[in-house]
């Protein structure tokens, strides 16, 4: 093959590989020039047969139209793959609005949440968990926590009794106990100071079922007994429970109030998360009520067998169904015991 | 307990506004329930009358009045009141007042002619219940006064809860004294001379306590020749802010003084108070009185009557007989002032369901020293009001007199409790304000004497003191601190991460948690299909329960969690997949309380999962394989080594698709799908599986130690095979057969199709297994895994008769 021809070898192949439209188009065309049969190919292969003083020229130019070529080859392979690919990927679009296959996932009922909650906040002020039993004796739910025996509360009106001797109480009357303090008792038989825990637990009142009343609900008991326990430690607690529960910004206010088996006793409120003290719907006047406390009664400490010189402690108790009720809007307690899967997927 | 500002105010200089005040009381230990302006509601209602009043030309039920309400004009008023005249004094709502049944009044035209306003009716202006027609007031009234100043509405009334240690506070004079207390002021006390006459009252009366045990106390003053009437209007108004329904000036002298002293009196008609002797005394066998509800009442021994020479006359400290009570025609009177024990007055008044302000005051317990104040202060007022002479001399009968209770007081001690700093003086005054006596004793100067009246006698113990100081020094001047303690260590005990970690297992399988009420009825035991001798039947019975259906405590969670089930399925909800994990109770042998089992229930019912449109299964519901997924996993997550299932006979489950549950080889509980007849007893429209599993034996069998397992490094081969064998041959006997034949090279064997269909004989089913082989110590040959395969495909064709298919 002369030059000439060589050259217009080469014009020709530029051609077509430009006017290649897919790659296998282009594996055509590179075969035919580049191929063991191809143009170029056999050009190289047929330079023995041109004048030996033609050979070098010839030969130094069909090695760099192959070069030619071959870069031709790639860069339209290039493009050409591109948009190959592109048309590829827009034929496998989907449909991203159709949703998502989400793993079936349940809840913790909001009572079991709002609980666990509270009892984070005290494991991290260094407390433990505990429980006792959901029928209980009348000393522990009663005698021992100084409730005197005409106490309106162990009338068979407010409290469920299982075993009653006679109209007047006796310690060995059972009954579903109607707070969690009588597990301060249980703990305190089994154990000596200090003692910190949090008692969370099911209790029971004589109230028909309605919006705000139920025969069963759930409170969370706190006791700290120890050496030199005060009521400002009280309130430093409660303050720290309070802006953990319910926000940095709460305060905290302590109301004396009257409990058997605490004295000093108070009621306890936090700053309205709502309106934060300005007054609204949820608080009225600022504030919400939300446990009942106070220092734990010397003659509480007394039956248990501790000396309430040397040791005192403080105890509060608060309702789970109250705190989930104003933290979350609630207003009818019946929802917590229906189980409506509209309900429990809420939270 | 209603307190009258203007009321409280007689007692106690206050310079707070009414706000203050109830914030005060607030922040010192008296929850104030609501602070009313009595005057609020009747904004704008003025005092007008009727000028002149004729018919409305163009409606026959309606007038037009002029009224004058004290402006320049007249005020044309339309008012269709059937007792409407002219002359009248009455109320006269002005446009723009908000009255208190709601309605909003304007100017407006009724049938063509202008009313500038209403003359309104007691229920109207919420005064009381007549609707019927307007009110007319007292002619002597103002025209164009605010109606409230003129009806002395112009007060505010406190209610205020009186906790049970303070029933000093259900009488006037302890709200001021409390008042003062904690707003430093001094208190002022009402007079108690009383005008007697000479003749003595020891000569016409006498009385004799048979019980002093149950009356300390009784004092009796006599009043002869009054007038029985109306009280005059300052006193009816004042007990009715107060709450009391005005009477007659004698009852309500002994109402007025009760309110006032927190003193139960009582009047008798003297003329009926045979030989004018009052004995107190226990009540006879069978005896009976009349009281004044004139409902008859049926006394035991343990009741304390009042009795004169033949027969009782009223319940001690509850309610007086309707026979001695004092009526139109009374004419002497004999006054009641006595001091009960409030136990006795507690049981009488509840077994006879009979309350009463007297009998609320006593249960919680009056100041026996104030008897003789109440007694002439409410004489006195006797006489004022109705006349008559009292008789000299008054009749007291206390055997013991209850003297002051004395108590010591350590600064130290208040200190230490509050964590404060307080002075031995500061303690001192603040105790000072509250009415007690105090001093330093002689020994220490840091130790004070208290000397408590008997209106406190709450304050028992040093703490009661120390509480007293706590309040009044404010609980919030008290520093926050927070317990120093070093044998502080918080945390979780291993059951009860334990339990975590089953709640947290169960709801990452799609479960969502339920509580239920703790209660069941007996019924429930039939609708679960238990037979007469189940444990299940063994409940607790509630001796007060609320209903048959809550009769008696729960001995299973799954009647609560089938009414869950229910109350879904029936409201649109139908993926219901719920777990509850609570206590059971079941009478323990020999002991009073009964033992309280922890357990887990799940239910599972209805579709598995919504209309989602990449679910090929659509509409699939439940069956016992989802919920044997839920169970297994659970029990192989919290790690329970040793545990099995084997075919149940639970009578509540359904009995082919049902499963006991074993935990080193006792049962642990029972699962499956709920009895056809329960389902159809619980009114279940659909299916339900359900498990109830031991949730104590979970914990106790759980264990979250794991060890590192190596992962193996040589390749596995994977062969599979299809069989046809009987329908009764268990994918637990072609397994175990598997893996005995397969030998140290099966790694492991699973199913991973079961079908009957048209090409499976009758009785014969179609199951296929994958097994895997694999060395630990080399790469194992295809030819080794299929030699082993064809061992173990020889020994299921020979032992279960089985078909190779593939
Ligand atoms: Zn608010």
């Amino acid at each position: 093959m002369k030059a000439e021809e060589v050259r217009s070898v080469k014009e020709e192949a530029i051609a077509s590989i430009k006017s290649a439209g897919t790659v296998a188009e282009l594996e055509e065309i590179r075969v035919s020039y580049l191929g063991k049969k191809g143009k170029i190919t056999s050009a190289l292969k047929e330079l023995g047969m041109l004048p030996a003083e033609e050979r070098p020229v010839v030969g130094a130019l069909v090695n760099e139209v192959r070069q030619e070529i071959e870069q031709a080859l790639a860069s339209r392979r290039e493009e050409l793959g591109k948009s190959e690919l592109k048309a590829k990927f827009e034929a496998e679009r989907v449909d991203i609005t159709l949703p998502g296959r989400k793993p079936n996932v349940g809840r913790k009922h909001l009572l079991t949440q709002v609980t666990d909650e509270i009892i984070d906040i005290f494991i991290g002020l260094g407390y433990r968990v505990a429980e006792g039993p959901e029928i209980e004796l009348d000393y522990y739910n009663f005698e021992a926590l100084n409730t005197p025996p005409d106490h309106p509360a162990r009338s068979t009106t407010d409290t469920f009794y299982v075993r009653k001797a006679g109209d007047r109480p006796a310690s060995d009357d059972a009954l579903l106990r109607t707070h969690t303090s009588p597990v301060q008792i249980r703990v305190m038989e089994a154990a000596k100071p200090p003692i910190y825990v949090i008692v969370p637990g099911r209790v029971y009142r004589r109230d028909a079922i309605d919006p705000t009343h139920s025969p069963v609900f759930h409170q969370v008991e706190g006791l700290a007994v120890d050496e030199k326990i005060t009521l400002g430690d009280l309130k430093g607690t409660l303050e720290v429970f309070a802006k953990a529960m319910f926000g940095e910004d709460r305060e905290v206010r302590l109301r004396p109030h009257f409990f058997p088996f605490t004295e000093p006793s108070a009621e306890v409120d936090v700053s309205c998360f709502v309106c934060n003290r300005r007054g609204c719907r949820v608080c009225g006047n600022g504030w919400i009520e939300i446990l009942g406390a106070g220092m734990v009664d010397p003659n509480v400490l007394a039956q248990v067998g501790y000396d309430p010189e040397t040791v005192s402690g403080f105890a509060f108790g608060m309702g789970v169904e109250r705190i989930a009720m104003l933290k979350y809007g609630i207003s009818d307690m019946r929802l917590f015991f229906e189980n409506d899967m509209r309900f429990l997927r809420q939270f | 307990m209603l307190v009258p500002f203007s009321w409280l105010k007689e007692y106690v200089h206050i310079e707070l506004s009414p706000d203050e005040l109830a914030k005060r009381f607030d922040l010192t230990g008296t929850a104030v329930e609501s602070v009313k302006y009595l005057d609020k509601e009747l904004d704008k209602v003025i005092v007008g009358l009727v000028v002149d009043c004729e018919k409305h030309p163009n409606a026959d039920r309606l007038k037009v009045c002029q009224v004058d309400i004290g402006e320049e004009e007249l005020r044309q008023i339309v008012c269709g009141a059937p007792n409407v005249e002219g002359g009248q004094v009455v109320p006269v709502g002005l446009p723009g007042a908000r009255l208190p049944n709601g309605i909003e009044l304007s100017r407006a035209k009724i049938r063509g002619i202008e009313s500038n306003g209403m003359i309104c009716s007691k229920s109207e202006l919420g005064l009381g219940e007549d609707a019927a027609g307007i009110m007319v007031l007292d002619s002597t009234y103002e025209i164009g006064t605010p109606l409230a100043k003129a009806l002395g509405l112009d007060d505010v009334v406190f209610e205020l809860e009186v906790t049970a240690n303070r029933p000093d506070c259900l009488g006037m004079i302890g709200v001021a004294r409390e008042a003062a207390a904690i707003t430093a002021a001094e208190l002022k006390l009402p007079s108690t001379s009383v005008m007697e006459g000479v003749r003595p009252a020891a000569e016409m009366a006498s009385v004799e306590i048979k019980d002093p045990e149950l009356c300390p106390r009784y004092e009796a003053r006599l009043i002869m020749g009054v007038k029985i009437g109306p009280s005059p209007l300052w006193m009816r108004r004042r007990l009715e802010k107060a709450g009391v329904r005005p009477i007659s000036n004698i009852v309500d002298a002994t109402n007025y003084v009760m309110i006032e002293t927190g003193q139960p009196l009582h009047a008798f008609d003297f003329d009926q108070v045979g030989g004018g002797k009052i004995i107190v005394r226990r009540a006879t066998e069978g005896e009976r009185i009349v009281t004044l509800d004139e409902v008859e009442r049926l006394l035991l021994t343990d009741d304390l009557v009042i009795a004169d020479a033949s027969r009782a006359i009223a319940i001690a400290g509850i309610m007086g007989g309707g026979y001695s009570e004092v009526t139109d025609r009374t004419v002497n009177v004999l006054l009641e002032a006595a001091h009960f024990k409030p136990e006795s007055i507690m049981r009488t008044s509840r077994r006879l369901g009979l309350f009463s302000e007297a009998s609320a005051r006593f249960e919680k317990g009056v100041d026996p020293n104030i008897v003789q104040f109440a007694s002439d202060r409410a004489i006195e007022l006797m006489r004022e009001l109705a006349g008559g002479e009292v008789l000299k001399g008054e009749i007291d009968v206390y055997p013991t007199r209850i003297e002051p209770r004395n108590l010591t007081l350590r600064t130290r001690r208040v200190n230490a409790i509050l964590g404060a700093s307080l002075e031995t003086k500061e303690v001192s005054t603040i105790l000072s304000h509250l009415g007690l006596g105090v001093k330093p004793a002689s020994e220490d100067a840091h130790l004070l004497k208290v000397t408590v009246p008997t209106f406190r006698f709450d304050l028992e113990r040093e703490i009661d003191l120390v509480e007293e100081v706590a309040r009044l020094y404010g609980y919030d001047v008290i520093e926050s601190t927070l317990p120093e303690s070093s044998g502080k260590r918080g945390g979780l005990s291993p059951e009860q991460r334990m339990a975590g970690v089953i709640a947290e297992r169960l709801i990452s399988q799609g479960l969502f948690e339920a509580r239920t009420y703790s209660f069941m009825g007996p019924q429930d035991a039939d609708n679960m299909n238990l037979p007469a001798d189940s444990a299940y039947r063994n409940a607790i019975p509630l001796l007060n329960p609320l209903s048959e259906e809550q009769s008696i405590m729960r001995t299973s969670l799954l009647p609560g969690l089938l009414k869950v089930v229910r109350h879904n399925l029936y409201r649109e909800q139908y993926s219901v997949k719920e777990f509850e994990v609570g206590r059971v109770f079941m009478p323990a042998d020999g002991a009073i309380l009964p033992e309280e089992k922890r357990m887990l229930g799940i239910v599972l019912s209805g579709r598995v999962l919504g209309y989602e449109w990449y679910d090929k299964e659509k509409g699939r519901r439940f069956d016992f394989y989802d919920l044997k997924g839920v169970v297994t996993d659970l029990v192989e997550r919290i790690g329970i080594g040793d545990w099995s299932i084997m075919p149940s006979k639970d009578p509540r489950f359904h009995p082919g698709k049902s499963a006991d549950l074993l935990i080193g080889g006792e049962p642990a509980g029972a699962f499956g799908q709920i009895h056809p007849a329960v389902q159809a007893n619980y009114d279940l429209p659909v299916e339900v599986m359900a498990a109830e599993i031991s949730h104590d034996l979970l914990i106790e069998g759980a264990s979250l130690e794991r060890f590192f397992e190596e992962i193996p490094r040589f390749p596995g081969i994977s062969l599979d095979v299809a069989l046809v064998v009987d329908e009764s041959v268990t994918n637990e006997e072609i397994i175990k057969m598997i893996e005995r034949e397969g030998g140290d090279i099966l790694e492991s064997a699973g199913v991973f199709d079961v079908f009957q269909d048209g090409g499976i004989p009758a009785g014969k089913k179609s199951v296929a297994y994958t097994m895997t082989y694999r060395s630990t110590e080399r790469t194992l040959t295809v030819e080794e895994a299929k030699e082993r395969q064809a061992k173990i495909v020889a020994r299921l064709q020979k032992d279960f008769n089985a078909i190779i298919r593939s």
